[in-house]
């Protein structure tokens, strides 16, 4: 792909201060055939749609977020999950198992493609039998949220409102509906629905500048707490058959303090949380890893050496993840994360040696 | 012109073409015509029937109450074939080009394909390149994984896996 094309379709103006106005609302400097269409339709945004909720204090959130995390790790928990983005739908189980202080989950896709995902204490292993590949990633961290800093949770108040929506029934759970409204956009809006009686989220929504569904994860249906049987969260091969591929990354974290490469302009509330080497399957050289999270989302930068092959730069999406990628000298330096395509670019753009 | 928008209606068009359709359909009466000419031929060679009169601004209005809900599908495969719906269509322009400036009476319900297709376009665009490797490191250090577990893996599992290591 053309990435002069690409950034086309993402140069997107960027939000106006009030982020309550609707599409209708919106100045037309350069009036096109495509201006006015979108002029004709009238979008409520996150504000509109919540605007009635209450809005609940700051410091809830770090404690919202906890207990959702701690819901997600330490109950057991099995059921039916739909995937839905960009016009597609994927439905897969998932069983989740929390004994002796490690977490255990399988995940197997019902449609499509077959896959399969096994995340244990020490690894993720992702299988694909019809490509007859098995991919492995060492698991580094396993809670992200015990490390969120104060700074971190004070950035989750100044840069969204948190508020308390509706009550809803989810896969026969009563859940409470809450909303992350970005105040910048810099960041998606969030809509969470969690079960009512463990804080375990049964919902989850990713919502564009407009209102609109990016993305959306649902459990149709779960059973939670109880005992899960230990088999449903074994892989399907209990050993790599032999013909097939393994591609194996690793953690690789020497020097995890400094890869040599800075993020010039940060969006606002955003702060490293991990910065170091990875080596990714194929790759000889290993690729600098920084991490750079508000608190509700991260971005990963990724800076390799760039080889013989040519390299992809550009646009790219998968679901609620943007992706955008370019040259630097000789490397490729690519930032990735469920924020808006705009911010990906500009983290991307003013990556820089130390 | 008139291949361009053809393929404009089966998805096919560039960006930079996409573009300067638009330009064209916003300035000029003939390539809207020409548009509305072929969705009406369209819909009279698939047997979707004929609107009744005034459906446009009636659309038009329902049109301006929804709310946006971004879906599109996914791209179909039917380059092949563009030869043959440009020949069938040429050749049915002969037979129900005249009626289709004197049924329709306005552009609207064009508009609103026009910026449908262009959606689609984009959206397939984008999903060749994401890079699964990237995508799988990344989801441990998302705090989306942490609060809903396993489920958000599924990014990195639904892109098509590579070929060969990069």
């Amino acid at each position: 792909m053309e990435p002069a094309i690409a950034d086309a379709q993402r140069a997107m103006p960027p939000r106006r201060a009030s982020s309550s106005a609707a599409g209708a609302a919106r100045v037309s400097h350069r009036p096109s055939l495509r201006r006015r269409l979108h002029g004709l339709v009238i979008v409520p945004s996150v504000a509109v749609l919540c605007g009635a909720a209450s809005l609940a204090h700051a410091e809830d959130v770090a404690q919202w977020l906890a207990r959702a995390a701690a819901a997600a790790r330490a109950q057991n928990y099995v059921g039916t999950i739909v995937y839905q983005h960009g016009g597609r739908v994927e439905t897969s189980r998932l069983a989740h198992i929390f004994a002796n202080g490690e977490e255990e989950d399988r995940l197997v896709s019902l449609d499509g493609p077959a896959r399969e995902v096994i995340r244990s204490a020490g690894e993720v292993r992702c299988y694909y039998p019809d490509a007859r590949v098995v991919r492995i990633e060492p698991r580094t961290i396993r809670n992200v949220f015990p490390s969120l800093s104060a700074e971190q949770q004070s950035a989750l108040a100044e840069y969204y409102d948190f508020r308390k929506a509706e009550t809803a029934r989810v896969a026969g759970y009563d859940a409470q509906a809450w909303v992350f409204e970005p105040k910048d956009g810099m960041r998606y809006g969030h809509k969470f629905w969690s079960e009512a009686g463990t804080g375990l989220l049964l919902k989850a929504r990713l919502l564009g500048e407009h209102g609109e569904v990016v993305e959306q994860f649902a459990f149709m249906d779960i059973t939670i707490g109880g005992n899960v049987d230990p088999s449903l969260v074994k892989p399907t091969w209990s050993s790599t058959p032999p013909d097939w591929t393994v591609r194996e990354g690793s953690a690789g974290e020497k020097n995890a303090s400094d890869t040599g490469w800075v993020v010039k302009s940060l969006p606002p509330g955003f702060v490293k949380i991990r910065e170091g080497f990875r080596r990714l399957r194929g790759r000889p050289d290993p690729v600098a890893h920084l991490v750079f999270s508000d608190g509700l989302v991260a971005v990963s930068v990724f800076v390799q050496p760039l080889t013989t092959a040519p390299a992809q730069v550009g646009f790219s999406q998968q679901g609620g993840v943007n992706v955008y990628s370019l040259r630097l000298d000789d490397n490729l330096v690519t930032a990735l994360g469920e924020v808006p395509g705009t911010t990906v670019r500009q983290i991307a753009s003013s990556v820089a040696r130390r | 012109m008139n291949e361009a928008i053809s393929r404009l209606m089966d998805g096919d068009a560039g960006d930079p073409e996409l573009e300067r359709l638009c330009r064209e359909c916003d300035g000029g009466a003939e390539a809207m015509r020409t548009w509305v000419a072929y969705h009406v031929i369209g819909d009279a060679m698939r047997g979707s029937g004929t609107l009744a009169p005034g459906f446009s601004h009636r659309f038009e209005a329902r049109f301006a109450g929804e709310p946006t809900m971004l879906a599109p599908r996914a791209r179909i495969a039917h380059r092949a074939n563009a030869v043959w719906a440009i020949a069938a269509t040429v050749a049915a322009v002969a037979v129900v080009g005249w009626t289709a400036v004197s049924l329709t009476d306005a552009p609207t319900t064009a508009i609103a394909r026009a910026r449908q297709a262009s959606d689609v376009h984009a959206s397939a665009l984008r999903p060749q390149s994401v890079p699964e490797d990237y995508l799988l490191a990344h989801q441990e250090y998302s705090p989306a994984t942490a609060m809903q577990g396993v489920g958000p893996y599924l990014r990195a599992v639904s892109v098509p896996l590579a070929d060969s290591p990069r």
